[in-house]
């Protein structure tokens, strides 16, 4: 089919060329030769492949919730009924919004810079962003927790600096919890942000500090909203992906602030209930897809997903 | 003794081992539109971002009703500009964006949407408040950005190149919006072009700007009728060089012996010049005459035409000296020439002594 499409095109340019009587001829045939093959034929092994392996799993995962132990919603109605699990609930919320609040923040001037630097700094300081994201997860996990642990490098520094006298919890806790993920989600908040940033123009800044509008100025009514379209995508990519983080919360977060992730992992791992599990599942894939569809509806379909 | 309202103090600007400008000195008087003209790299635009306070030159000084603006940062010069590119908020309406400076400024609503009002009547744009500029052409794109710029009354307008995005049609029907702003405003305008035919029609004063120097200052005709520089003559005007060497010298004219050994008599020279010296000789090409007869001895020389040119209302001829040099004379249609030329022609070109120049070469 492929093929076809190529012997097509030739033929369609050459018409246009010949001049007026040949491009009128040419174009009685045209909507003939428009005719695209939609092109389900070529994806069908992808889409079957999907399917099988994607979609189907998630589902007999996901009606587990409704089936185990027994048909109907008690899973749904524990999950919301007592106060331990909407905590968690609650909690998987606080620690999401509070991680892409952060990441927002350090994203922000870094993107700024790889918008405005020469490309070949921004090309350097984009592979750094990049092998980052490369390096293994735990062994990131693990290096932070070495770093923030009670008798870690950051504690006793502070402490041989005298700038503290006991040292500060930064682990098994909110804390820490925030440092890990937020190093870990930078790169997803920063690669959309430099996008939208590349596209505005430095001289509709200059414009605006003509206008008599201050840095600060400039920046709230000006760069920001601009900037949002960006700031959106990276913050629903980093509120989504924090939501079911199961990882850097298991291995720097406390007991008392446990998100879903790791209760799914805790009803399906330790006590086989997979209906539970399930519910809990569900509900974070519910969130997500609310989430998605409000941004599409406030500010269209993000870059590259249209 | 008053001083200028806009003094500009031999200001110079590197970048690196490259000047950008230097020694430019200029004085602008109230309400004056003055336009830089010269070609790309010249230097104009760098001493416009100067005055906007995009730059900071490296030494000189300008003066706004005689206090200095250097040490004032763009947000606070009260300066109105219009940039080259279309630089309005995309995300405010066309009503927002004329706000704007005045929302900075914490001005009363009242007063804001009075003065928006004012502004966007003033550039023929009145119930275009709510529109995004998306949805306005390039042409009214920067209509609203000259009323963004003058909204809050800034004693001084830059406009950098403004119209050069738009087609040739529409830039005329803006150049005669700017020049009636101009008149209803007073505002004092500096506006940047390399367009010839655009500086003429708009300012009072031009000054054309050559490798980052000013070559000359002076009204279109001023510029026109006497240039200072053979770039100025070559700039303004289509103008035809002929090379010669001065025989003699009197006062301040010279008779030149030409290409073909024809003495070209009492020429106005432009620089001091001393017999011997090369010299080129400037013929515009609607001051000189084509005719079938050679001229009064000492102005005229005889020609081969080389090709004819119909434009409409004018007719260009390119003729060719005995010594092979070009020779541009243009005709009006009524010229009884007109029309009944051909190439090969031989015919004379004539010149009476007070429209032609002569630049002494170095």
């Amino acid at each position: 089919m492929a093929s076809r499409v190529t012997t097509e095109s030739p033929v369609h340019a050459a018409s246009g060329g010949v001049g007026p009587a040949a491009g009128h001829a040419g174009s009685a045939t045209v909507p003939a030769l428009r005719r695209r093959p939609s092109g389900l034929a070529l994806a069908l092994p992808a889409l079957v492949l999907l399917l099988a392996f994607f979609a189907l799993p998630v589902v007999l995962f996901l009606a587990r919730s409704v089936t185990e132990p027994q048909p109907g919603f008690q899973n749904y109605a524990a999950l919301f009924g007592g106060p331990t699990y909407l905590r968690i609930l609650l909690n998987t919320f606080i620690v999401g919004g509070v991680v892409t609040a952060v990441t927002a923040l350090l994203a922000f001037p870094v993107a700024w810079a790889l918008a405005i630097m020469p490309p070949r700094w921004s090309a350097l300081l984009f592979g750094i962003i990049v092998l980052s994201m490369w390096t293994n997860l735990l062994a990131r996990t693990y290096a932070w927790m070495v770093l923030l642990q009670q008798t870690g490098v950051i504690n006793r520094m502070l402490q041989a600096l005298g700038i503290i006298d006991e040292p500060l919890r930064l682990v098994n806790n909110l804390v820490g919890v925030t440092i890990g993920m937020v190093y870990i989600m930078l790169p997803f908040m920063i690669l959309p942000l430099t996008g939208v940033i590349r596209k505005i123009d430095p001289m509709i800044l200059q414009a605006a500090s003509l206008c008599g509008a201050t840095r600060g100025q400039a920046f709230r009514r000006i760069l920001l909203p601009l900037a949002a379209p960006g700031l959106a995508a990276g913050g629903l990519m980093v509120f989504v992906m924090s939501l079911g983080y199961f990882v850097t919360p298991a291995l720097l977060g406390g007991t008392s602030n446990m998100m879903m992730g790791q209760l799914v992992a805790q009803q399906v791992q330790s006590l086989t209930n997979w209906g539970l599990g399930a519910a809990a599942a569900f509900v974070l894939l519910a969130v997500t897809l609310l989430l998605y569809a409000m941004q599409i509806r406030l500010l269209g379909r993000p870059e590259g997903m249209r | 003794m008053i001083p200028p309202f806009l003094h500009i103090n031999g200001l110079r600007k590197t970048y690196g081992p490259v000047v950008a400008t230097e020694h430019v000195e200029l004085s602008i008087k109230e309400g004056e539109f003055m336009t830089f003209l010269g070609p790309s790299g010249s230097g104009k635009s760098t001493t416009l971002y100067i005055l906007a306070g995009f730059q900071d030159p490296d030494t000189g000084d300008i003066r706004l009703r005689g206090r200095s603006i250097l040490g004032v940062p763009s947000h606070k010069r009260n300066i109105g500009m219009v940039f080259q590119r279309y630089t309005l908020f995309p995300h405010l309406s066309v009503g927002e964006n004329v706000a704007f400076p005045l929302r900075v400024r914490r001005l009363p609503q009242a007063e804001i949407t009075r003065k928006v009002r004012r502004a966007l009547e003033l550039v023929r744009l009145g119930g275009f408040e709510e529109r995004k500029p998306a949805s306005l052409s390039g042409g009214q794109q920067q209509r609203v950005a000259l009323a963004r710029a003058l909204v809050y009354d800034p004693p001084v307008l830059l406009m950098d190149e403004p119209l050069s995005a738009l087609d040739k049609k529409l830039r005329e029907e803006i150049q005669y919006e700017i020049r009636r702003i101009h008149r209803e405003t007073g505002v004092t305008i500096l506006y940047v072009t390399h367009d010839q035919e655009e500086a003429l029609r708009l300012s009072d004063r031009i000054a054309i700007f050559n490798a980052g120097r000013i070559e000359q200052v002076g009204t279109g005709a001023e510029l026109y009728t006497s240039p200072a520089t053979h770039f100025v003559a070559d700039f303004i005007g289509d103008s035809s060089f002929l090379d010669g060497t001065i025989a003699a010298v009197e006062g301040r004219c010279a008779d030149l012996r030409l290409g073909d050994g024809t003495l070209a008599r009492r020429i106005p020279l432009h620089a001091p010049g001393r017999p011997g010296q090369r010299a080129e000789l400037m013929l515009r090409p609607e001051r000189i005459e084509l005719s079938p007869d050679p001229g009064p001895d000492g102005a005229s020389l005889p020609v081969l035409v080389q090709d004819v040119t119909f434009l409409g209302n004018i007719t260009d001829v390119v003729a060719l000296t005995a010594w092979n040099a070009p020779v541009t004379v243009r005709l009006g249609f009524m010229h009884p020439l007109s029309g009944r030329l051909t190439r090969g022609d031989r015919l004379w070109i004539r010149w009476a002594a007070e429209t032609v120049h002569a630049f002494p070469r170095d």
